[in-house]
């Protein structure tokens, strides 16, 4: 190492991120915010089931299943719209 | 959601959705958002008879003047691209179906000696009294058309999807 110039181990020293980067600083806020995610997500995935079902009873004619169906989308939907309301700010 | 055009808030937050910088937790949680917003669209659409259905009735057709037992006769009903067979029973029954495959929608033939229909594409056959599948790949019965015998022929007044 004697024969490194002094700048140079300066610089090899200094790089890279400093202690802390990448660590969660809010874990409380990121827990909050992933539970959402994760909530939301479900609703979506429980969307995406009840549109086939409505396209099937759609074509089947029972429209009082497709009534029922759009229903459920939309009370799905405020549900996954609160969530997002409710979310804490990132900055 | 409308946002007024030129609002400081929502011009950055597109301008940062567009650009390559980090998605954060935040906007994950807004697309999966958006995208139940675009279900209930895709729902309401449903509902409202965006998509075309090729059951109902288009008032009464006529299909033919009298059909023979053991005869069949090939109709379009309730459009004009919507095939379908008549078919007398030996029995005496008249029954009519959609003579497009549930399958892959090759044409359903009626075969008079085994007295089925069959779909010669993947050998799918179906019941020539019910509709209903007996063998092969067909995942769904035939759409049943329901007819009316008048002193002036055979009418298909209704298409039904079971």
């Amino acid at each position: 190492m004697s024969g490194v110039p002094a700048r140079r181990r300066l610089r090899q020293g200094a790089s890279g991120p400093g202690p802390g980067a990448g660590v969660d600083r809010d874990p409380e806020h990121t827990a909050a915010v992933v539970a959402r995610i994760a909530l939301v997500a479900t609703i979506v995935v429980g969307q995406l089931w009840a549109l086939t079902i409505a396209l099937n009873a759609y074509f089947a004619e029972r429209m009082t299943t497709v009534r029922w169906l759009v229903a459920f989308q939309v009370v799905s939907f405020l549900l996954a719209f609160g969530l997002w309301l409710l979310a804490p700010r990132d900055r | 959601m409308t946002r007024p055009q030129g609002d400081p808030r929502w011009t950055s937050q597109l301008e940062r959705i567009r650009s390559d910088a980090t998605v954060t937790r935040r906007d994950y949680l807004r697309i999966l958002v958006t995208i139940s917003g675009g279900l209930v669209v895709g729902a309401l659409a449903v509902v409202a008879g965006v998509f075309p259905r090729r059951t109902g009735t288009t008032g009464a057709k006529k299909v033919a003047d009298a059909i023979a037992p053991g005869e069949s006769v090939a109709f379009a009903y309730p459009g004009p691209d919507d095939r379908a067979v008549a078919i007398r029973l030996a029995s005496g029954v008249l029954v009519a179906y959609s003579s497009i495959c549930t399958h892959l929608s090759c044409a359903v033939l009626w075969n008079r000696e085994q007295g089925e229909l069959l779909c010669p594409c993947h050998d799918g056959r179906f019941s020539s009294s019910t509709g209903e599948v007996l063998a092969g790949p067909p995942p769904r019965p035939l759409p049943v058309i329901d007819l009316e015998e008048r002193p002036d022929g055979i009418f298909a007044v209704r298409a039904r999807v079971r």
